[in-house]
């Protein structure tokens, strides 16, 4: 029941900070310097496209009004209309989405196989004063090459030299699913460097955390292994932060997706977006941003319910400070 | 021969001395009281028993052996192997000691073995209510949780019990509850008992030898009963005042005036000998070897001069 | 306070090699960043250390010029961000309250967004260019410091000397800035090197999207992003700058484990 509580809390929380969101990017693009109609139309609109606009955002009605009448057609699955291809924005979204899911899945599944067990194993195996000189630049490395510098790198490689993977030749995944994959391979392999590390370093900090804790010391006075102790007692304690980790990683996936899309030249909802930054179209702009924050809210809450079934404790002091 | 020998164990964390040439010795079956201050290296050598110091711990010199095993020298699993055979603990936080994420059933079954039956444990240690079993550590009573802990370390009968300052987090009336159990199977199973306390009475009470520690040696060692009633140290002597029969049940240590050492390397003398009413010279200059007083071992110049 | 490791104190001595590099592009060493000096494309060699761009300047000048729009852009951003977080931060963590909530709602929703989605919403409102890079790293950075210099002030503010300051009668600006901005200073000077590595990172992905730094003015993420037009006949135009960036960050990086290690010492055990 306390339960039940803390998580309608939590939606009601996100629900909150989701509202706060779609102000900011209806502030955002709405009270733009110049005015919305000459931004939207350019400085050669007809006042006929003008009238069109206002009718369709209801401009000539106060600033919350249209805010409503905005947030109202969205939440309806309108996004308005995009200014350059003339189609309705959710459903060219909705077509490039599973490219991106994709990228993000691969890049997610990644971090998570490898990293985990990275942090796990130079954890368990930290000296005081902290590791190696060479173990630590390696893995600072990890999360400072930006993906721009990375996938240039790596799409010049490939295509100067023949090394098997095709670059910027993306097939649906609906098509061949094999050579879809192979067209992946690199743009995922980009994007989760950085993931990796920083699970990796989570990992790490989080299974260090545990190790100092006394029922740690208790597993490894009655002469238990330290596999069998990384198994039963260490991977489920340290597990919380990883898995919160996860959430604010899809955050950066989408962020990084974005670069690595236009790098690799895939469809997805990134390069979209980019592209209709540089066009000026604001519906598209909004609508895509609007989703990455959505997606990342929506991904937080889901983590947070992860978390309190994987620690007892924390539905109960949740529950009592609530 | 004894079960647990500890021999001129130096032990070092970065900087500090927290052992300075302890010995101690227990035999099978023994119950072993080792007292001291916070800080006179009791749960370092405690720890040391089986060799779970904390990572920045280093050994300076001196040896461990349990069943005449060197548990220093041993490889990893060998030590894992002499923890499981003989070894035993119990610490000072007793939800802190069981892992948070598991139902307290699933964690004694780890430790049993699949197909034990986990309530037969948790009765001797007098936990009869089934729901104990279903509950998760931070639903459990301080109390309740270190039965628990000592149902654990106690499930392979060990031949020695390290139970370091186990009631010290816990209220007075739960306090002899849960060294009643503790004392009640070591009996049963002849598991030797080595005691780390600040309850002198109670130790006084309970244990057949008593182990003073100070300034990382322990420096008087002998039948409970002679330590505390006619001890033969002046830090002793300073601890138990004259008659500590006549102390407050559960009463703590009377603070000796002064406070204790913290070494940074071999204390040139006798620790004590800055708090020391008797210190004389050669006290300040000159490490004291054990002497033997009556039926005690003394690490202390003036050993005979002590009046209590 | 105590010294730093080895290891970041090298980061230390890479970062100011950097900067004397940017503040030698200033003074005009290396040469004229917009001079034509030689044939176009060209590996490096004598007179083009790091080689010639596409229209045969020398890229040694350049990536210098880079580094210091860059930094510069980047050290601003986080100046005003240690400013705005720290204000709020102190005061949200120690009046607690309404403006508390207000305050972590504000940081919540700005939390939402990936960086380098805030960066191109701030682009696509300011128009691209050096204040949108600069509002962009603001913003990005922004809720996690918050975040963390509210956390350290809660903490401080339950501490004996606060209380003893407040019950002295000593007046809030007073309490706060004797008493609990020395003491979260460690936070800010930790997550302020983060920072700076995040917003170098920002530019840079901002930039070479076309929406930070406009040329013909270089930073680092412009000059990688025009050295892909010609990645393949001259993949030197962005090996320089990218190495160089990707050297700034581990740099300030290595340096801020260092200070945060000294922060928050750790403690290991064995497992065996």
């Amino acid at each position: 029941m306390r339960l039940l509580m803390w998580w309608s809390g939590r939606a009601l929380s996100s629900a909150a900070t989701l509202l706060g969101v779609s102000v900011l990017i209806f502030a955002a693009v709405r009270l733009m310097p110049g005015g919305f109609a000459e931004t939207v139309l350019g400085p050669f609109a007809t006042a006929e496209q003008k009238a069109e606009l206002a009718t369709r955002y209801g401009l000539d009605q106060p600033v919350f009004m249209q805010y409503g009448h905005w947030l109202g057609t969205v939440a309806g699955g309108d996004f308005g209309i995009s200014m350059i291809s003339r189609q309705p924005v959710g459903a060219e979204l909705l077509a490039r989405l599973p490219v991106t899911a994709e990228l993000s899945l691969l890049a997610v599944a990644v971090s998570v196989l490898a990293g985990v067990p990275l942090g796990v194993l130079t954890a368990v195996r930290a000296r005081p004063g902290g590791g190696g000189a060479a173990g630590r630049l390696l893995s600072g490395l990890g999360v400072s090459v930006p993906e721009f510098v990375l996938g240039s790198l790596v799409v010049f490689v490939f295509s100067r030299y023949a090394l098997g993977l095709e670059v910027g030749a993306w097939v649906p995944l609906t098509q061949d699913p094999a050579r879809n994959l192979a067209t992946m391979v690199l743009p995922a392999a980009v994007l989760s460097v950085f993931a990796v590390s920083v699970t990796a370093r989570t990992t790490r900090d989080a299974v260090m955390g545990v190790l100092v804790e006394p029922y740690v010391t208790a597993a490894v006075g009655r002469g238990e292994s330290p596999w069998f102790i990384v198994r039963h007692h260490i991977l489920r304690n340290a597990a919380a932060p990883v898995v919160t980790l996860l959430g604010t990683i899809t955050a950066y996936l989408l962020g990084g997706a974005l670069i690595v899309e236009h790098v690799f030249n895939l469809p997805g909802v990134g390069s979209y977006i980019v592209q209709a930054v540089g066009r000026r179209d604001y519906a598209v702009v909004q609508a895509g941003v609007l989703l990455a924050a959505g997606v990342f809210i929506v991904m937080n809450v889901v983590i947070d319910l992860l978390v309190g079934v994987l620690d007892p404790r924390l539905g109960v002091t949740a529950g009592r400070r609530s | 021969m004894s079960l647990l020998s500890v021999r001129n164990l130096v032990i070092d964390y970065a900087g500090t001395r927290a052992l300075d040439g302890a010995d101690l010795e227990v035999a099978h079956g023994e119950k072993v009281g080792l007292v001291g201050e916070s800080g006179s290296g009791k749960s370092t050598l405690g720890s040391a028993v089986g060799r779970l110091l904390p990572r920045p711990a280093r050994r300076g010199g001196g040896e461990v052996l349990v069943a005449g095993e060197p548990v220093f020298d041993l490889p990893p699993a060998g030590v894992r192997r002499l923890r499981r055979r003989h070894l035993g603990f119990v610490f000072q936080d007793p939800i802190g000691s069981l892992d948070p994420t598991m139902r307290v059933g699933a964690q004694l079954r780890l430790v049993l073995g699949r197909g034990a039956d986990v309530n037969v444990h948790l009765e001797r240690v007098r936990l009869d209510d089934p729901r104990v079993a279903r509950a998760y550590p931070h639903q459990l009573s301080g109390g309740m949780a270190q039965r628990v802990a000592v149902a654990m370390a106690m499930a392979t009968s060990p031949e020695l019990l390290v139970a370091d300052e186990p009631t010290a987090a816990l209220d007075s009336q739960v306090r002899e509850e849960v060294l009643n159990v503790v004392f009640a199977l070591a009996a049963d199973a002849g598991t030797s008992l080595l005691w780390l306390s600040h309850d002198l009475p109670a130790v006084a009470r309970r244990c057949d030898r008593v182990a003073v520690m100070y300034g990382g040696r322990v420096v008087e060692h002998g039948p409970a009963r002679e330590v505390l009633g006619k001890p033969a140290h002046p830090y002793t002597a300073a601890l138990a005042g004259s008659a500590p029969a006549a102390a407050a049940h559960g009463a703590r240590l009377e603070p000796v005036p002064g406070r204790p050492p913290v070494l940074t390397g071999p204390s040139p003398g006798c620790a004590f000998a800055p708090r020391c009413a008797l210190a004389a010279d050669r006290c300040h200059h000159e490490r004291p070897d054990p002497v033997r007083v009556r039926d005690q071992e003394v690490l202390c110049h003036r050993a005979g001069e002590v009046t209590a | 306070m105590k010294r730093l490791d080895r290891l970041s104190l090298g980061g230390l001595a890479c970062l100011l090699v950097l900067v004397v590099f940017a503040l030698g592009s200033l003074a005009g060493a290396g040469g004229d960043p917009d001079a034509i000096v030689g044939p176009r494309l060209r590996p490096p060699g004598p007179g083009w250390w790091l080689g010639t761009d596409n229209l045969g300047r020398s890229m040694l000048p350049r990536v210098m010029e880079g580094v210091g729009t860059t930094l510069l852009l980047s050290s601003i951003a986080v100046l005003v961000t240690a400013a705005v977080s720290a204000t709020f931060g102190i005061i949200a963590g120690y009046r607690g309250g309404y403006l508390n909530e207000l305050v972590m709602r504000l940081v919540e929703v700005l939390y939402s967004f990936p960086a380098i989605v805030l960066a191109i919403l701030v682009a696509a409102v300011l128009g691209p260019g050096q204040v949108a890079a600069l509002a962009s790293i603001v913003l990005a950075t922004i809720p996690l410091m918050t975040r963390l210099v509210r956390a350290a002030a809660v903490a401080v503010s339950q501490r004996d000397y606060v209380t003893s300051a407040v019950i002295s009668g000593a007046r809030l600006p007073r309490v706060l800035g004797r008493h609990v901005l020395p003491n979260v200073a460690g936070t800010i000077a930790v997550q302020g090197t983060y920072a700076l590595s995040v917003g170098i990172a920002v530019e840079g992905g901002l930039s070479f999207l076309g929406f930070g730094v406009q040329p013909p003015q270089a930073s680092l993420g412009v000059l990688i992003q025009r050295g892909g037009t010609y990645m393949i006949a001259a993949p030197w135009l962005i090996l320089g700058p990218g190495v160089v960036l990707v050297v700034a960050i581990l740099a300030i990086n290595v340096v801020g484990d260092g200070l945060r290690d000294q922060l928050e010492p750790r403690e290991t055990r064995s497992l065996t």
